[in-house]
């Protein structure tokens, strides 16, 4: 090896070490100024994904075209058109109002958010959303989404990156942990994703279940508040099996949520978590529908 | 210089790009690293010192952009530190740099091929600090086949990368050839 490139080799170690010795803050600092930079691309990205997703959609033959024209021309006879776009309306008007309802009634202070990036990493289930410092958000704050008068956990924010975009680490991911209970049941343990698990809807586990635990498939797991990271009784998701073992039992979890398909959430600012009404602030009803 | 230059600009470009590279939900949201490819092509191309500066410069700038710093519970630090991009890419780019005369000799299977490796190396390295970092080592076929046709992406984006650098190669006057070669061998006189 010649002389110049050993120099050379010294002072990246060297530059490497000093970028390794970097604090919380010089890291916030720098990624902040990647994301200003980064951020039109970010958004125009997502809308270009968009597009090319819907243009991947198998289209219906010629045939199933002419049978739905002649369908519709049936039905516009019968002004049955009119009453289908206005029942679906109606169901839209309900959904949303009640996504407001929720968000008027809770004590909690909720701020919506719009997804602008999903998968940016490789290893991390995350989401990219576009609200940050501006918005009052803070790292560890619950990322949420209204399922009919309740709520569904998603995530919470791992880090905001800017004054309007912050990162979103998913319920999926194993690094993102919450303290859930089986409805219904004493039964509490830590609800987590899988690692390598790269499904459209992956499973979680519950883990650190009593191993002579009752659980029926179908129960709902919701947030206990122990931790008071999450507030309690967000729903987390159904339970699809059980598997004792010889000190705890684990049961694997399908989400509440279907991750991929998130455009808007609530982030639920960390000030209100403190609460001492916050326990009772979701626990309303039981929900009947999922997203 | 102006080669120098041009791949720099190229790399610029390619993190542009990156953005616009969709996740295929079929391969179990495997991407094409564009970046990474971009860097190794580039780093197949240029002098060690060189290759080392791209490294410090498109691992920081890759890290200020990608890098979550995810801090697993019971833990201080984030996995995958910042900087640890840098450290990949002069790594790969280090034992890219070993096939570099056969690239000069216009032989371009093994610099492709070892693109490929590089990018599954890369990934795999993250993937075991990561089990490290939580304890356990867990590879599904999922992950693998993500890994796998990541790398495969990489590979096929290479030739044209590296045909694009030796393009801007001779555009410039640069020539890609080995310290003491024939100059019947260089991409200066014979692309």
């Amino acid at each position: 090896m010649s002389r110049i490139n050993i120099v050379f080799l010294i002072a990246f170690v060297g530059l490497l070490v000093w970028v390794f010795l970097f604090g919380q803050e010089t890291v916030q600092r720098v990624q902040r100024g990647a994301m200003t930079f980064f951020k039109p691309f970010v958004a125009g990205a997502q809308k270009v994904e968009d597009a090319i997703t819907e243009f991947g959609k198998e289209k219906p033959s010629v045939t199933d075209v002419q049978a739905q024209l002649d369908q519709a021309r049936r039905e516009r006879d019968q002004l049955r058109l009119e009453v289908l776009r206005m029942d679906e309306l109606a169901e839209e008007n309900n959904a949303l109002r009640e996504s407001l309802n929720y968000v008027k009634n809770s004590p909690l202070q909720l701020v919506p958010a719009r997804v602008i990036g999903r998968k940016p990493s490789t290893w991390y289930n995350t989401l990219i959303i576009d609200k940050g410092h501006d918005s009052n958000i803070a790292a560890d704050s619950p990322v949420i989404v209204p399922i009919g008068e309740n709520a569904g956990l998603i995530g919470k924010i791992s880090e905001v990156q800017g004054r309007d975009s912050s990162v979103v680490v998913l319920l999926s991911d194993e690094t993102c942990q919450v303290s859930a209970r089986i409805q219904g049941s004493a039964e509490q343990g830590i609800l987590s994703g899988q690692r390598g698990a790269l499904r459209v809807m992956p499973d979680l586990k519950l883990k650190y279940l009593s191993k002579d635990a009752v659980v029926e498939a179908g129960r709902e797991v919701i947030s206990s508040g122990a931790g008071d990271l999450f507030p309690p009784n967000l729903l987390l998701g159904k339970i699809k099996d059980f598997k004792p073992d010889a000190i705890t039992g684990e049961a694997t979890v399908e989400p509440i949520v279907n991750f991929d398909v998130l455009k808007h959430v609530f982030v639920i600012l960390p000030d209100t978590l403190e609460s001492p009404d916050t326990s009772e602030s979701v626990t309303r009803a039981t929900p009947t529908s999922s997203p | 210089m102006i080669y120098f230059l041009l791949v720099t600009v190229t790399l610029a470009i390619s993190f542009v790009a990156q953005e616009f590279l969709p996740v295929l939900e079929w391969a179990y949201y495997a991407r094409m690293l564009l970046v990474p490819a971009a860097f190794y092509c580039g780093a197949v191309t240029v002098p060690y010192p060189v290759m080392l500066i791209l490294a410090t410069a498109t691992g920081f700038v890759w890290d200020a952009r990608y890098h979550v710093p995810v801090v697993p519970p019971n833990a201080d630090h984030p996995e995958l530190p910042f900087g640890f991009t840098i450290f990949l890419f002069g790594l790969m780019g280090s034992l890219i740099q070993g096939v570099r005369p056969l690239f000069r000799r216009g032989r371009w299977e093994l610099p492709v091929l070892m693109i490929g490796i590089c990018t599954l190396a890369s990934l795999m390295i993250e993937y075991l600090v990561i089990s490290f970092h939580r304890g356990g080592l867990f590879l599904s076929p999922e992950m693998w086949f993500k890994m796998l046709m990541t790398s495969l992406f990489s590979m096929l984006a290479a030739p044209f990368l590296l045909l694009l650098f030796s393009r801007l190669a001779r555009w410039s006057g640069y020539r890609i050839r080995l310290e003491g070669i024939t100059r019947k061998y260089s991409y200066g006189d014979s692309v």
